[in-house]
């Protein structure tokens, strides 16, 4: 019963931790297709493969949230017809290249200049390697449904049929939210688009709260962190540890502070690399992204990028 | 009608959350003011799409009906965590100290900055007879004996961190695991396991409510 009573707490704490980040990226979304006609800065971003996710990726310095904030940010760039890479380049290394995550890494780790350079140089390279693995599939097999028909309604007739639209003499009309895309979107039609999406994304985030809770109040953390000295084990440990817990990026060095002394240096920067990427509570709110082959490639690139990462700083700091 | 009214209840359950303390219990102080701002803007947020949709009637999805008993469920059933639960699936792992707790006199120290102070001094014989005024819970791991503890945290509960000092308890005393004390005392330096160890001997042992604020940053 104790115990029971502790999961119910630590879903609490998890929930009304990432609700006001997720509150917030929903907002700054929102606040983006308010003020600015969407084609005009969408129809700027580069396309070119290299490229599109570097910018992508540098975007979150606009953007101080976590990786719940992200979510809906990124959607709302792929409903609009972004480019592939720079919508997955945000995704990906924005949770931690923002201003608030490196303030708070250096807060954490002020003797570790290595952490300071390495993390955020690690979340771009993992980043851009997600990126490019993920362009390389078509983007139906890629993209959530939902997702993928309202980003090629806004996809200009040059770049796709109407057949592949689903839109014209034999298919659905064109929903209102996708209409005049060189202006700008009345508030009604943003406040009608966010909030229906913060409360998709919120049943999401539950989901993903109440598993990371049941999962962290039956296994004893202290099972992961006892392989602390082995370098390979002590970076797949804390690779699962930072899957398990799902606290945000902004916060999660802090967290590491209290074990950085017990693992090898190569495994306190994969738990930093992987959490704002992979975790349990992030693994719900990808559903309204990526198709489930999408998020198992994401998940398992993203661990084995974080993997090599980590060795390779085993092997010099070592 | 029924979103903009979701919306606000998930409003409400973050504003009440900050004023019914129970955010104290939860979340690191610093995240208060953060979770009443958004419970405030989704309230707003609530009222104004309902009263754009006031007539309209459209298909609610039953994620956010789910979302929405969510929310009543953690309006109606406030957290109770078990401490010593807590505690037992962590490593006792704190932070470095920013400070050091020696500036204080012993006697304001609190259980954290205790045991911050000898984690970083490690030798006992530097606070041997040192007065001792702390409060905490009763933690007991596996067959060690019984500490008296405090969790700390860095963001929510989910990062909770043990820091427990042992304490030479009554032999008339058996402490009940969960318990909360205020324990005044003396520090003295004891072999335990073949090592010196600075352990709290008690000379008044106080029984008292969980405080409103148990986690300690």
């Amino acid at each position: 019963m104790n115990r029971l009573a502790t999961t119910w707490a630590l879903f609490q704490g998890l929930l009304l931790e990432a609700l006001p980040f997720l509150l917030l990226g929903i907002a700054i979304a929102g606040l983006a297709r308010w003020l600015v006609p969407q084609r005009l800065w969408i129809d700027r971003l580069p396309r070119h493969p290299v490229l599109a996710p570097i910018i992508g990726a540098l975007m979150g310095f606009a953007l101080p949230a976590c990786e719940c904030g992200n979510v809906p940010v990124a959607r709302r760039l792929l409903a609009n017809g972004a480019p592939l890479g720079t919508a997955f380049g945000f995704l990906f290394a924005a949770p931690v290249l923002n201003p608030i995550v490196l303030a708070s890494t250096w807060a954490a780790f002020p003797n570790q200049p290595w952490l300071l350079i390495c993390r955020p140089l690690g979340a771009f390279l993992i980043a851009i390697m997600l990126s490019a693995l993920l362009v390389q599939l078509p983007e139906a097999q890629v993209l959530e449904s939902a997702l993928l028909a309202e980003r090629r309604m806004n996809q200009p007739l040059s770049n796709l049929s109407l057949l592949k639209r689903g839109t014209g003499v034999i298919g659905e009309p064109l929903p209102e939210t996708t209409t005049a895309k060189t202006e700008r979107l009345g508030f009604k039609q943003v406040l009608d688009q966010s909030s229906r999406e913060f409360l998709d994304l919120l049943a999401l985030l539950l989901l993903g709260c109440l598993i990371a809770a049941l999962v962290q109040t039956w296994l004893p953390r202290s099972w992961l962190l006892q392989v602390g000295n082995a370098p390979t084990l002590s970076i797949l440990a804390l690779m699962l540890l930072a899957i398990v817990v799902s606290v945000c990026s902004s916060v999660d060095a802090f967290l590491a502070l209290g074990f950085a002394a017990q693992v090898t240096p190569g495994a306190l920067l994969a738990f930093l690399l992987l959490g704002p990427v992979v975790d349990l509570k992030l693994a719900g709110l990808f559903t309204v992204l990526f198709r489930p082959k999408a998020i198992a490639m994401t998940a398992i690139a993203a661990s084995f990028g974080v993997l090599l990462i980590g060795q390779w700083v085993n092997l010099l700091q070592l | 009608m029924t979103r903009g009214l979701l919306i606000a209840l998930w409003g409400w359950l973050l504003v009440w959350s900050v004023l019914s303390r129970r955010l104290d219990l939860l979340l690191r102080g610093v995240f208060h003011g953060l979770v009443g701002v958004s419970g405030v803007a989704l309230i707003v947020v609530g009222i104004a799409v309902m009263t754009r949709n006031i007539k309209q009637r459209e298909p609610v999805p039953w994620p956010w009906l789910a979302g929405g008993l969510m929310a009543i469920l953690v309006l109606l059933l406030p957290p109770n965590p078990s401490f010593s639960d807590l505690a037992a699936t962590r490593p006792q792992g704190l932070p470095e100290p920013l400070e050091l707790a020696f500036v204080l006199p012993p006697e304001q120290r609190t259980l954290t900055e205790w045991v911050r102070l000898l984690r970083s001094q490690p030798d006992p014989d530097l606070v041997d007879g040192n007065p001792v005024n702390i409060s905490g819970f009763v933690l007991k791991l596996g067959e060690s004996p019984a500490q008296i503890a405090r969790l700390t945290v860095r963001c929510c509960l989910a990062d909770a961190t043990p820091a427990g000092l042992p304490v030479a308890w009554p032999k008339d005393m058996e402490p009940k695991v969960n318990q909360w004390l205020a324990i005044e005392g003396r520090m003295r330096v004891e072999s335990r396991d073949g090592q010196r160890v600075a352990v709290v001997v008690p000379e008044t042992i106080q029984p008292i409510e969980r405080p409103l604020r148990p986690l300690e940053p």
